[in-house]
């Protein structure tokens, strides 16, 4: 559960997911997740539908969902990419958009977008089981599971790594079939579990 | 909620958990028996290749001993630092002093190959033999208890130098015409505790604090061969009479009739 300490500001929170509060709150659906027409648009062809509330007002406001285990995310002016679903709450400072994932959104079953969330402030994310977060330099690239892949931050270049071979087709595959394999500097959130994938089972 | 730990290669433990959750394993050139799908993350190169991949043929040979469950199996092999996981469960490391341990197929994640995995003839059930640490999972901690105990089988999750567990069941309570029916029913009732495993003579048993199970991959059956437990199932009840329509089936045996 997210407890957030408000003084007149405001968050922007997945919609519904209010749990308890006190003081004095106001809640807003924001129609397309507050990011204008465009951003309407953009979500609504790319299948990275959200939906957003802002909440504003004095007090203490309460926020979980699914009884998912909930990360803060700090973020100084760079960009966190997130799955729209595993967005729980984020400054109103900060700015979200939709962007292209390439082929690693197939294979996570995720869709082929993701949000992102850009500015300074700190964000809320989900994963099912506390994340771990592990650094990545250009030293130490990493390479993830589709299914546990949660959200990374940073300068990041993710490429789909593919294990397929004649042996997988022949039902001795390694498991592993797909990772994404993240090279450059930042942070990439990975969850104690997999959702499952297109490639989970090959 | 305090900041989240960064981990990078330097700081996550070898061979040890990261959290309640998650387990890395540190190869150095070395392998590791690892359950399909379980690896979340990794650093360094490391490939993952199916029990019948032919340079494995030698390791398989000396440690591995299921072909049942050789499709959930994979060898993971080179150098680098593996995270494991599995479905938000909680995850263990445990060793083995030249010994044995029984556990349920489903919950165990990964071993060291200098274990051998046999089938164990409870059908459901994978022994570990040898000297070796290996990784499982429970839902919950799991709590290590000592026999004459009976348990809940959705609890167990495995036992360790100890005989094989018989079933037991609140005899008194099932029998007769009415306790069969307050079994079947529920009416009149029914605890769900009627039935449980018992364990007998000097070891541990492993339980579980919830009585969630893993969902078991199908694994197919022992060879169909006379005296191998659980070589019958799915070809109905070989050895008794058909079943004629009509009949109670299991029911009537046991009312006695």
């Amino acid at each position: 559960m997210l407890a957030v300490d408000m003084t007149g500001d405001a968050v922007k929170a997945k919609n519904g997911s209010m749990v308890a509060y006190d003081g004095q709150m106001a809640f807003k659906k924001m129609s397309g997740g507050g990011e204008g027409l465009r951003g309407m648009v953009t979500r609504r062809l790319t299948g990275e539908q959200m939906e957003m509330m802002e909440v504003k007002g004095q007090g203490t406001c309460y926020f979980a969902d699914r009884a998912s285990e909930i990360n803060l995310v700090s973020l100084h002016g760079d960009k966190l990419y997130v799955e729209s679903s595993n967005l729980l709450c984020a400054d109103a400072g900060l700015r979200t958009g939709t962007t292209f994932t390439g082929l690693r959104g197939g294979a996570s079953g995720t869709g082929l977008f993701t949000t992102t969330v850009e500015g300074t402030g700190q964000a809320a994310i989900m994963s099912d089981g506390p994340a771990v977060v592990l650094r990545v330099t250009p030293q130490y690239p990493l390479s993830v599971d589709p299914g546990a892949y949660v959200a990374h931050q940073g300068s990041l270049q993710q490429n789909l790594q593919s294990g397929v071979t004649f042996r997988t087709l022949i039902g001795e595959g390694g498991g592993e079939a797909f990772q994404i394999r993240f090279e450059g500097d930042g942070l990439v959130y990975v969850q104690p579990s997999e959702r499952n994938t297109v490639g989970g089972d090959v | 909620m305090s900041t989240p730990v960064i981990h990078d290669p330097s700081t996550l433990p070898s061979d040890d958990n990261v959290n309640a959750y998650t387990f890395c394993v540190e190869l150095k050139g070395s392998q590791w028996f690892l359950q399909k799908g379980k690896m979340i993350a990794y650093y360094g190169r490391i490939d993952f290749n199916g029990i019948g991949h032919g340079r494995l043929d030698r390791l398989v040979r000396t440690s591995f001993h299921s072909p049942l469950h050789a499709s959930d199996w994979v060898v993971a092999e080179g150098s680098g630092k593996m995270l494991l996981a599995d479905r938000a469960f909680d995850v263990n490391s445990y060793d083995l002093d030249d010994g044995n341990l029984t556990i349920r197929a489903g919950n165990l994640l990964a071993y060291q190959p200098s274990l051998a995995l046999k089938q164990s003839i409870v059908p459901g059930f994978l022994t570990l033999l040898g000297t070796g640490k290996f990784v499982a999972a429970s839902n919950g901690p799991v709590v290590f208890m000592e026999p004459p105990l009976r348990v809940d089988p959705q609890a167990l999750v495995g036992w360790a130098d100890c005989p094989s567990p018989c079933h037991h069941y609140d005899h008194g309570y099932m029998t007769g015409v009415m306790g069969g029916l307050r079994a079947l029913t529920g009416l009149g009732g029914a605890s769900g505790e009627e039935h449980q495993f018992e364990f007998a003579g000097a070891g541990t048993v492993l339980l579980q604090s919830t009585e969630v199970l893993m969902a078991d991959p199908g694994t197919g059956t022992v060879p169909h061969e006379p005296g191998v437990p659980g070589a019958g199932s799915g070809h109905g009840q070989q050895g008794s009479a058909p079943r004629l329509p009509g009949q109670l089936g299991d029911l009537q045996r046991r009312f006695g009739l």
